[in-house]
């Protein structure tokens, strides 16, 4: 619970935008720089992605951009009333059944029991775990985990939706298909996602933007817009322009990890 | 690549068929039968030191014989020991029942204020190393012959068990249920509630199981002073020994044992009700 110097105050985001960073940079007590200098802006209803150098400070953005921890300098604006956050595991509660965990959230907002329930019920078919409702996590594979985990956050109908690296640890196969889960959701819901991941394809077939961080402390150094239409077909990813991106982010990337 | 498929030795790996889950009586036998086993060994084992005893030495160690025809066989010894077991339960009973909530209070205090932690760990630690028998004397100058004396040996004897295991179970959470619970506004009486104390149950148990076996021989212990009045079994202990009657105090030695292992299976039992479906350390 990171008690904050300053109350926010409520401001409009300059430009219009949904999610912006001006200058930001986070010095954790020990020193060490998470961000420094680090600009960004995301237009209401953008999927971004950001890629960069394993800790170049991504999940510090995403940190800061929820509120998790307070940034040292700079300024900082978003709309946190309804945030979707999974992180790099699934995160469930062992010792609630599937239902319970995607109602979690509702609870702590404190919705009335019958729209939990409600709720969950449908979120819990949307991401197909339809029968699973009265398991314990402990019985669910890795992918039906986090497909637990999004359905959790997806009940909050979140208004911006962030993702640290929430399929690095599945297999191919499933990451492809919770990918279009993912953008499927994005369509339905047009929310602003920022969505964190090591994998450039990843990156450029879920995202209408690739943003790549330089080595720690990590600033924003290339920024690429996709501009291929939403939904998006599993075979985009065998087409020439789609590759011809990846090779740019991916040559972006490199000099970033070279400096 | 050739000489290494030559020297490869090929098996053939039948299939296992599905296991059938096990009987209830087959259950029993399997989780009965090592302890049965063990136990008779040990009626072995026993029995070969009796005789190898000289003759005027073997009042030491009563036969089943004797234990029967001078202590469990005579229903005036059989009501005595049930109602003496019954005030070591009481004895106990009060004192866990003083100690469970104070020493969950204790845990949650050091939880919540590190400051506070600091403080009052090390005194915890200095409780502990305190040899209790060696200051009964002092707590029945202090506190008489009553209840109290006896309760307060069985809280020093159970309270450590508890907030240790509960500060260190409530400081494993995972570190991102927090975040999660933190993004939504949560105050940390909701996450203590909802997030640290469910996930901290399971080794608050062990503590727990731990706690209640000691109780049990804490309330024995607290009667080894207090020679007078309706005792429970430790006063029985003490008596039985004074009189020279052996074969009672072995029978007041198995009441004792009998006790404290129902306590534990009993806080078994309890643990895996409530979280076999969740967590890994308890048995199915
Ligand atoms: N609480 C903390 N205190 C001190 N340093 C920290 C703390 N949290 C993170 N860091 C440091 O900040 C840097 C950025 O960390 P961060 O977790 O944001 O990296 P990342 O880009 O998400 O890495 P990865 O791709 O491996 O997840 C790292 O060098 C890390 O060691
Ligand atoms: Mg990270």
């Amino acid at each position: 619970m990171s008690s904050s110097p300053q109350t926010p105050m409520e401001a409009p985001a300059p430009g219009g935008n949904a999610i912006v960073f001006d200058n930001v940079s986070m010095t954790f007590p020990d020193g060490t720089e998470g961000l420094k200098g680090t600009d960004l802006a995301i237009r209401p209803g953008e999927f971004v992605s950001v890629v960069g150098p394993s800790g170049c400070g991504k999940s510090t953005l995403l940190k800061v951009a929820s509120g998790l921890v307070r940034h040292t300098g700079g300024e900082v604006w978003v709309d946190r009333a309804q945030l979707g956050y999974t992180f790099q595991d699934a995160t469930l509660l062992p010792w609630r059944k599937v239902i319970d965990n995607v109602a979690l959230l509702m609870e702590l907002r404190g919705y009335p029991a019958a729209e939990r329930r409600r709720i969950a019920q449908e979120k819990i078919e949307l991401v197909g775990l339809k029968g699973f409702e009265n398991s314990y996590p402990q019985r669910l594979s890795g992918g039906m985990k986090m497909r637990a985990s999004l359905a959790r956050s997806l009940a909050l109908n979140p208004a911006v939706f962030m993702f640290d690296e929430p399929f690095g640890a599945l297999d191919e196969i499933t990451r492809e298909r919770l990918n279009d889960e993912v953008i499927e959701f994005y369509t339905r819901e047009g929310f602003t996602g920022i969505f964190i991941t090591h994998s450039i394809p990843e990156a450029v077939y879920m995202s209408s933007k690739v943003v790549v961080m330089s080595a720690r402390p990590g600033r924003i150094v290339a920024q690429f817009d996709i501009p291929f239409a939403y939904p998006r077909h599993p075979d985009l990813r065998y087409e020439p322009e789609f590759s011809k991106l990846s090779g740019e982010v991916s040559k972006a990337l490199r000099a970033a990890i070279e400096g | 690549m050739s000489e290494i498929a030559k020297k490869a030795k090929v098996e053939v790996y039948p299939p296992q068929p599905v296991p059938t889950p096990p009987t209830l009586t087959k259950r029993l036998i399997l989780n009965l039968m090592p302890p049965v086993i063990l136990g008779i060994g040990v009626i072995i084992a026993y029995a070969l030191v009796r005789n190898s005893l000289p003759p005027h030495r073997q009042f030491l160690m009563p036969s089943a014989g004797g234990l029967w025809e001078l202590a469990l066989g005579l229903p005036d010894f059989r009501r005595e020991l049930l109602a003496r077991t019954g005030v070591t339960i009481g004895i106990a009973l009060t004192g866990l029942a003083v100690t469970i909530p104070t020493a969950i209070a204790v845990g949650i205090i050091m939880f919540r204020f590190y400051t506070l932690e600091k403080a009052i760990f090390p005194f915890l630690v200095a409780l502990q190393s305190v040899p209790v028998m060696a200051i009964i004397p002092l707590i029945q100058s202090a506190l008489g012959f009553g209840l109290a004396p006896k309760v307060l040996i069985v809280v020093l004897f159970t309270f450590f068990a508890i907030p240790t295991t509960l500060l260190l179970g409530l400081k494993s959470v995972d570190k991102n249920i927090l975040n999660l619970f933190r993004l939504q506004g949560a105050s940390w009486w909701v996450m203590l509630r909802k997030a640290c104390f469910p996930s901290a149950a399971p080794t608050l148990f062990a503590g727990l199981k731990i706690s209640g076996s000691l109780a049990v021989i804490a309330a024995i212990v607290s009667e080894l002073f207090f020679l007078s009045g309706e005792g429970g079994l430790g006063q029985l202990l003490m008596n039985s020994k004074i009189d020279f009657k052996y074969e009672q105090m072995y029978a007041a030695l198995i009441a004792s044992s009998i006790l404290s292992i129902s306590v534990y299976l009993l806080f078994n039992w309890l643990g895996n009700r409530l979280f076999s479906h969740w967590h890994e350390s308890s048995e199915k």
